[in-house]
């Protein structure tokens, strides 16, 4: 009897499995009147190329390197980077990685403050200058130079390095384009009621005061200018600065690894405590031959996870990208975004068998699949991510409905 | 059973798998064993800039052992007192059920808060998921002592500290044996866990979550196996000690 009750709840329960697992393929007649309809989930980004290349997706929205390692072994197309996404030159100069800092750490260090932020100017011009040298700095820091496997295609870290530095914009400027869509992203994360705190309806301005600090750019900026790093008062006790694993970080990488061109040509250095192909945890700063802290880097998984180092004073600087620092405000952090380290860098992949080369093909092909009852599936980081902003709201203005999948 | 005979199931798992790798033709889905292999046969090659097998796994074991250490020396003496006391058993039990079944990994922000980031934290995580069997195990163990023995030894005049080290501890020791068995086992699992935590850049968990991040399944299932093989190792250890020192419970029975 036992048995049987058993044996038929198994049954009933494999049954059902079937049922699910099945009516996902059984197409669906859309609606009358809707032209495209696409499906986004939100997923860890390292798995994007597995999940595309095994068909479960049809694209994906993701930071570099990702976007170049999915290109450089063919597992998939870029239709478009972030910055040439749709409405046009809506997206130029587009919000990403910014330096934050705790605003006691700034109010206790002024100076030393302004020579980090000098040396991250200085960084993130060598890169520009040098895109060859710096995408092989990352790669070494980020792969320790090692090619990497994707299925049955093996490349190199070091073509992944070089197909993505040049499409990321590395400047530090505070443009009003930078400015404008740091509150495109404010605006969008009301409207998902991620901002319930002292952001939620705070006026432009107020958000301004509340956001960024670009006392210390300026002053970096100046003493860049003027040639000269004023040597800050020794630090006593560690300061730490969190990082993601991305060579949206490269002038971090840069300013460490080639620490002897900045000493040498403007007085200021992250020199590495230990001399290794790789990553580096533990520097010194150099301000004119003083070593004025010892800096330790921290690699963190995410944004947010920085940001929780953060509010715990476990690190009092990050180089993460805007929108965890936005929430983490919001939610009353003690922190202030000073400068933008690097701008756009995303892009938008699909599977290389699609039938698309840009945008407007892309639309073609996604209302197409709607029209046979498979709507085109993409993934994206986080719920609120510039990633995940940036495609629903391009794919909104070319008439497509976005919905999640869960 | 000769060694060798117990590595015939592996071979057939290890010949099913490459079987499977070329049936399915799709790497994404299952890579073929070689190119695992190919990770595993370089236990000293640098991999994805973070060390070679060999370093990490050296770590994983530091760490685990620290972890797990720290564990066995809170959680047996803290067993052994709970376990001799029944009212004191039972004002604990709700709070152990309680904190027993959350997941180590659930507790990775309250680490970073509590312990910043570093080795305290991982050793913090380690410790909290071998924590719980082991002091569930030595409180059974001291529980479920023959009371005839204790009654006999009573009879005889052993008291206090002398009833627990010459009656409670030797008979309650195959229990907390398991129990440091099952620890150590949990404590090897938790290590991914642990060495998620940011700031880490080393150990055999960090490799497996790193590569995670780059899509790199080779390296993910070469340290897989690398887990799995320390943690059978260890196994074989525990299992010899027991063997060996509490062959009586066996000859009890």
């Amino acid at each position: 009897m036992n048995i049987k009750v058993l044996m038929s709840l198994v049954a009933l329960l494999a049954a059902a499995l079937l049922v699910a697992g099945c009516v996902e393929d059984v197409p669906v007649a859309p609606p009358d009147g809707v032209q495209g309809e696409v499906g986004i989930m939100y997923t860890a980004v390292g798995q994007m190329p597995t999940l595309l290349a095994t068909g479960q997706i049809d694209g994906f929205m993701v930071w570099q390197p990702l976007v170049s390692m999915a290109t450089v072994s063919e597992i998939g197309t870029v239709v478009t980077y972030s910055k040439d996404l749709p409405p046009e030159s809506t997206w130029t100069d587009h919000t990403c990685c910014a330096l934050s800092a705790r605003e006691d750490f700034i109010a206790a260090n002024p100076d030393l403050t302004n020579a980090i932020a000098a040396l991250f100017i200085l960084a993130g011009e060598y890169v520009q200058e040098n895109p060859e040298r710096s995408a092989e700095i990352s790669a070494n820091w980020l792969y320790g130079g090692a090619d990497m496997t994707f299925g049955d295609v093996t490349i190199s870290s070091y073509d992944v390095s070089k197909d993505s530095i040049p499409t990321i914009r590395f400047t530090t400027e505070n443009s009003p384009e930078w400015l404008e869509s740091n509150h495109r992203f404010i605006g969008a994360l009301r409207e998902i009621g991620y901002l319930t705190g002292e952001l939620e309806t705070a006026s432009p301005d107020k958000v301004d005061t509340k956001l960024f600090d670009f006392g210390p750019y300026e002053a970096g900026l100046a003493m860049v200018e003027a040639g000269e790093i004023k040597t800050p008062p020794k630090l006593t006790r560690p300061v730490s600065l969190g990082y993601l694993p991305s060579d949206h970080d490269a002038p971090l990488f840069v300013a460490v690894k080639e620490w002897e061109y900045f000493n040498d040509n403007y007085g200021i250095a992250l020199k590495p405590r230990a001399d290794v192909p790789g990553k580096v945890e533990v520097a010194d700063l150099i301000v004119n031959d003083v070593v004025v802290a010892e800096v330790r880097l921290v690699l963190g998984e995410g944004g947010a996870p920085l940001m929780t180092l953060m509010a715990a004073n476990a690190i009092q600087f990050a180089y993460a990208g805007t929108p965890p620092a936005i929430s983490a405000i919001d939610k009353g952090t003690p922190i202030k975004i000073l400068f933008p380290t690097q701008t756009e860098g995303s892009g938008f992949v699909v599977d290389s068998a699609a039938p698309v080369t840009d945008w407007s093909s892309f639309i073609t092909w996604v209302e197409s699949r709607t029209a046979e009852g498979r709507p085109v599936k993409i993934a994206s980081p986080a719920r609120g991510s510039i990633q995940d902003v940036q495609i629903k709201y391009a794919l909104q203005d070319s008439g497509v409905v976005v919905k999640e999948v869960r | 059973m000769k060694w060798y005979l117990k590595i015939i199931p592996l071979l057939f798992i290890l010949i099913l798998w490459e079987l499977a790798a070329i049936l399915l033709n799709n790497p994404f889905i299952l890579p073929h064993p070689s190119s695992v292999a190919s990770v595993l046969l370089a236990p000293t090659a640098d991999i994805l800039g973070s060390g070679s097998i060999i370093d990490n796994a050296l770590l994983s074991i530091w760490r685990v052992l620290l972890g797990f250490g720290l564990a066995a020396a809170c959680a047996v003496p803290l067993g052994i007192i709970i376990g001799n006391y029944r009212t004191l058993e039972e004002l604990v039990n709700p709070i152990i059920q309680l904190f027993r079944p959350i997941p180590p990994l659930a507790w990775v922000p309250l680490a970073l808060a509590w312990f910043k980031i570093g080795l305290v934290s991982i050793v913090f995580i380690i410790f909290i998921g071998s924590f719980f069997p082991i002091l569930i195990n030595s409180i059974d163990g001291v529980r479920r002592v023959n009371r005839t023995w204790i009654e006999t030894a009573r009879i005889y005049g052993a008291e206090g500290w002398k009833m627990l080290a010459y009656v409670i501890l030797p008979a309650a020791a195959p229990v907390i044996w398991t129990g440091l068995r099952v620890g150590f086992g949990v404590a090897w699992m938790c290590v991914v866990a642990a060495e998620m935590l940011p700031g880490t850049t080393s150990g055999i968990g960090y490799l497996i979550m790193y590569s995670y991040n780059w899509g790199q399944v080779q390296v993910i299932i070469a340290g897989m196996i690398v887990i799995g093989i320390i943690g059978i190792g260890v196994d074989i250890l525990f299992r010899e000690i027991e063997k060996r020192k509490f062959m009586w419970q066996e000859m009890n029975r």
